[in-house]
């Protein structure tokens, strides 16, 4: 099948696309509007890289992971695992613009800065609206894509130009599940006659993402109860809050979830990684057991690979991330819920299909997802 | 051309186009007036009386539209002139009310209208029969077959619309207008004869109680028409098998009765005089024949009248034609399917082709806009941003080049397109559904030329209406469909007088639309302008200026070289998959097959550079060149 229609039929017109942009920037055919992938004319070629890398294409993910990772460490609910912290950007400038408490900006700051990574692949969240795919390669660039949006942009897109281009021989790329997952099916699976570089993939970093929401009704949403141009920062507290807060000119606006639910993006109904599995490491904001404001300011990280540690390491040593004992209850609080986001993503995977024995674009590895019911 | 145009030398035999023969008539017939709006196949009518109207003494124009052709001449005749107007099939159907009420009121001078139909549309959207305008208006109508009658028929015309008081039609075809054959020529007035001054109980006033005189008009054309030379039948004194024939058909029918021998048993009897019909000269072959076919083009118009004779009458007959299968019910004519239906109507075999038949595979060739054109660009564009909507945008086309624009050539760019000027009218009705929910964005489009023809009024209409659509005007700075005539917009005359040209973003904006010039070539800015203007509430207009690709070469100006880097092309490649030949489409960017990769054809590019920016590669490089 033609590429464009085969990613059109089997991805767009089903719900699936996440809006990643893993299709995007290599080619006329594919773009994104507003968070929509769209594209403008025929590709008449059979394989290419858009179906290739698409997170949303049938994938095997136990032989992904087995490719790139400890096979000896990998947790059911959670993936690859070499460790959880709850840690922080020491750097207060950090914390006030970060979405929980920087750990994520302070560390790919460091990793470029210390030669993991020469540039990053990032999100600039432009305060929750109508965010954008940015190439960074300086420590200033990195901070102004502090925080995050529950808007998810083609970040993917500035990355396969950034690979395309080049110049950089070692990106780090920061992405939600979908995306990171996407990053390794670059590395894993390079079209032969055009691996677009792959190899200067440096770092992933995963974020944890419970979903994403559809561009137009966000900012109608918004519209409706702040000033979208004044809003600066959107957060969801923990779950019995059922709220998403809107921080506008310093003050918050809670909005009921109720009102925000209908607006998950339909993709991500379908997504059963909530802490980005695929990534050298993975970083959340923290939810304690005892409370919202126990946690609040810290992220909890899940190491993954090597390279992941040793940057964790040497944040450590270099004292840009502050670190606080991760309670026992920490981890299988993670793993619960993270078990959650499988449950959902299979059940609507099934209700898609209208068959239990269908996984779609998990078939490959259904194996994985056999004890969920 | 010229010179056999205006030439006073009678009894010269020239080789002529059937477009040249009417023009040559109406010198010939002295005329003061001549008005007509391009529309192939009889588009060089004007152009030839224009270039030599100053000669001849005599008024040419190339009018806004067809309406203000035809009624135009009815002003002139009113003075006593001789007036021809030229149109095509919709041309004709354009002036509709304008020809019936003239009809109704008659004419002072003479009054011509030549209308050109196309069978199989070669140049048209359909393929409509003007024979019915006749016959609804009650105007006189013609059709010749030969260039000799073509030219003959015009001074005739004039005698006769002088004579009777009425308007009468010529109907041409396609054929007849391309057509060439020997014409001799007749003597030429000096001059056109003076004008007497319009009294002031002179009167062409479309009233009710003028319908019972138009009829007796047209009674008294029936009559004459009984004994008309341009009626003639060929066959055996009675002949049961009668084919009756008018237009083409009239040749094809006789090339198949010579063909198959079955002249001395199958009569021919050829019509000149469509409407009103010869009804008695008719009337004497049908009640001697047992079966009549029937071969015209297009419609079942004579076979309709024909029948209708034959039952006023109470002959009964077998009539074979168009809508019974005996002939094709649609398209044009030709020897072999003409020869198929004699052959079959006289029962004899089908005659071997003479011609073998062409064996060589032909590759399939759509119609597309030619390289460099402007329109590519533009509907490149504006389907990119129509993609980039949540509900798909509407497109409404309008007639022009930019018609092709509903097949690949401008990568299917519109869901509808009715006849020329109503792209505006229909995005307007879509434009005001916003009440039930219609939440897609509309845009039409119109050229230059069409934007003056009939888009005003549809424009004046959508924006006093604040219609939520765009107009997009194709300014190519010609009317390039029919062969560059001049419109209201270049400045020009068709007798080729300077005057002031109209500027179009000025009438727009008059009317108080919000409107924008854009480059469609700047693809990069013109996509952002088209983007913003298509989400923008109300009546916005954007005007694509760029001159017409061909206007490039007819102005002698040196073109860019553009050329592949084919080291850089990506050729089939992920990433490209031939985007410059495959998808953009100019003929220009065609295909190396030995190497795999874009190659840009250098007599065909004219150097626009398009290409250039579009390519995923960066493979196609842009040297020298005017702008």
């Amino acid at each position: 099948m033609f590429s464009t229609i085969a990613l059109d039929t089997q991805v767009l017109k089903q719900g699936l696309c996440t809006g990643c942009g893993a299709c995007q920037g290599m080619c006329p055919y594919w773009d994104s509007v507003d968070g929509r992938t769209v594209w403008y004319f025929d590709c008449e070629r059979r394989d290419g890289r858009c179906q290739r890398f698409c997170p949303r294409m049938p994938t095997d993910l136990d032989a992904l992971r087995k490719k790139f990772f400890d096979t000896e460490a990998i947790l059911p609910e959670i993936g690859p695992f070499r460790g959880l912290y709850l840690t922080r950007a020491a750097e207060g400038a950090v914390r006030e613009k970060a979405q929980h408490g920087g750990t994520m900006t302070a560390l790919v700051e460091l990793a470029l800065k210390e030669g993991f990574i020469d540039a990053a692949a990032l999100t600039r969240s432009r305060g929750g609206l109508s965010p954008e795919g940015v190439l960074a390669s300086s420590p200033e660039e990195i901070r102004a894509c502090s925080g995050s949006s529950f808007q998810i942009p083609p970040t993917l897109a500035a990355l396969n130009r950034a690979l395309k281009e080049n110049r950089y021989h070692s990106i780090g790329v920061v992405g939600t599940p979908c995306k990171t997952l996407a990053v390794y099916k670059m590395m894993a699976d390079p079209l032969p006659e055009n691996d677009n570089h792959a190899g200067n993939i440096g770092m992933v970093f995963g974020l944890f993402c419970g979903w994403g929401l559809d561009w137009d009704g966000l900012a109608e949403l918004t519209a409706r109860h702040a000033d979208a141009a004044r809003v600066s920062h959107m957060d969801i507290p923990p779950s019995k809050y059922h709220s998403l807060d809107l921080r506008e000119d310093g003050k918050t606006v809670s909005v009921n979830l109720d009102e925000v639910l209908p607006l998950v993006r339909s993709g991500c109904r379908y997504c059963t990684d909530m802490t980005a599995e695929f990534a050298d490491l993975s970083v959340g904001g923290a939810r304690s057991a005892d409370g919202w404001d126990v946690d609040k300011g810290w992220n909890q990280v899940i190491v993954r690979t090597e390279k992941g540690q040793k940057l964790l390491d040497l944040a450590r040593e270099k004292g840009v991330l502050e670190f606080k004992e991760t309670p026992e209850t920490g981890l299988e609080k993670l793993k619960g819920a993270s078990l959650g986001k499988k449950r959902t993503g299979i059940r609507n995977l099934r209700e898609l299909t209208g068959d239990p024995e269908n996984l779609g674009y998990l078939n490959p590895c259904k194996g994985l997802f056999q004890d969920i019911t | 051309m010229e010179w056999t145009m205006t030439a006073n030398a009678p009894g010269q035999v020239c080789l002529m186009q059937g477009n040249e023969a009417i023009t040559r008539g109406a010198v010939e017939a002295g005329i003061h007036f001549a008005a007509s709006y391009p529309g192939s196949p009889s588009s060089q009518v004007l152009g030839m009386l224009g270039k030599i109207a100053k000669e001849r003494g005599f008024y040419a124009q190339w009018s806004t539209n067809e309406v203000c052709a035809l009624e135009s001449c009815m002003g002139a005749s009113l003075a006593g002139a001789r007036a021809i107007c030229i149109v095509k099939q919709n041309g004709l159907l354009c002036t509709a009310d304008a020809l019936f009420c003239g009809a109704q009121h008659g004419v002072k001078g003479g009054l011509v209208i030549v209308t050109s139909d196309d069978p199989s549309a070669h140049s048209s959207t359909n393929e409509f029969d003007s024979r019915w305008q006749a016959e609804g208006a009650c105007v006189p109508m013609l059709e010749p077959t030969i260039m000799q009658e073509a030219k003959d028929m015009v001074p005739y015309a004039f005698e006769l619309s002088e004579r009777v008081g009425q308007m009468v039609i010529i109907r041409l075809t396609t054929r007849v207008c391309h057509g060439r054959g020997n014409v001799t020529l007749g003597p030429l007035p000096d001059r056109p004869e003076s004008l007497r001054t319009v009294g002031e109980w002179d009167r062409m006033t479309c009233v009710a109680y003028q319908h019972e005189p138009m009829l007796q008009k047209l009674d008294a054309i029936r009559r004459e028409f009984g004994d008309s030379a341009f009626n003639h039948y060929e066959g055996p004194d009675v002949s049961k098998d009668l084919i009756i024939a008018g237009g083409t058909g009239r040749l094809y029918a006789r090339e198949a009765i010579d063909r198959l021998h079955v002249g001395d048993r199958v009569g021919l009897m050829s019509l000149g005089t469509l409407w009103p019909l010869p009804e008695d000269y008719i009337l004497e072959r049908l009640k001697t024949a047992e079966r009549v076919l029937i071969v015209e083009e297009v419609d079942p118009f004579l076979e309709q009248n024909i029948q209708a004779i034959a039952g006023r009458n109470r002959l009964s007959l077998t009539f074979l034609g168009r809508s019974n299968g005996a002939l094709p019910r649609i398209g044009e004519l030709d020897p072999e399917n003409v020869t198929a239906a004699v052959a079959a109507f006289a029962g004899v075999p089908q005659p071997k082709r003479e011609v073998p038949p062409f064996d060589t595979a032909l590759p399939v060739r759509d119609l597309t806009f030619c390289a460099g054109c402007p329109h590519r660009a533009t509907f490149y564009l504006l389907k990119k941003i129509m993609r980039q909507e949540k509900l798909p945008g509407i497109v409404i086309g309008d007639i022009g080049c930019y018609f092709m624009a509903g097949q690949p050539a401008g990568y299917y760019g519109y869901q509808a397109c009715n006849c020329m000027g109503s792209g505006i009218n229909m995005a307007q009705g879509l434009g005001q559904l916003t009440a039930y929910g219609m939440d897609q964005k509309v845009a039409t489009i119109c050229g230059d030329s069409t934007f003056f023809h009939t888009i005003l009024p549809g424009l004046v209409n959508a924006q006093y209406h604040n219609a939520n659509m765009l107009l997009l005007v194709l300014d190519n700075s010609a009317t390039a469909m029919t062969g560059f005539q001049p419109h209201p917009g270049t400045g020009l005359t068709a007798m080729g007088d300077p005057v002031k040209p109209m500027d179009i973003q000025k009438i727009v904006e008059a009317m108080g639309c919000d409107v924008e010039v854009a480059d469609p070539f700047d693809v990069a800015e013109t996509e952002k302008t088209l983007r913003r203007l298509i989400q923008k509430p109300g009546m916005n207009v954007l005007i694509m200026r760029q001159p017409c690709a061909t206007l490039m070469g007819k102005q002698g100006r040196k073109k860019a070289r553009v050329y592949v880097d084919q080291d850089k092309c990506l050729g089939d490649g992920c990433g490209c998959d031939k985007y410059c030949s495959r998808v953009w489409g100019c003929p220009g960017n065609t295909w190396d097959f030995t190497k795999n990769k874009a190659v840009i054809d250098p007599v065909t590019c004219v150097g626009c550079g398009v290409c250039a920016k579009l390519c995923p590669g960066g493979a196609i490089q842009v040297e020298g060149g005017e702008a």
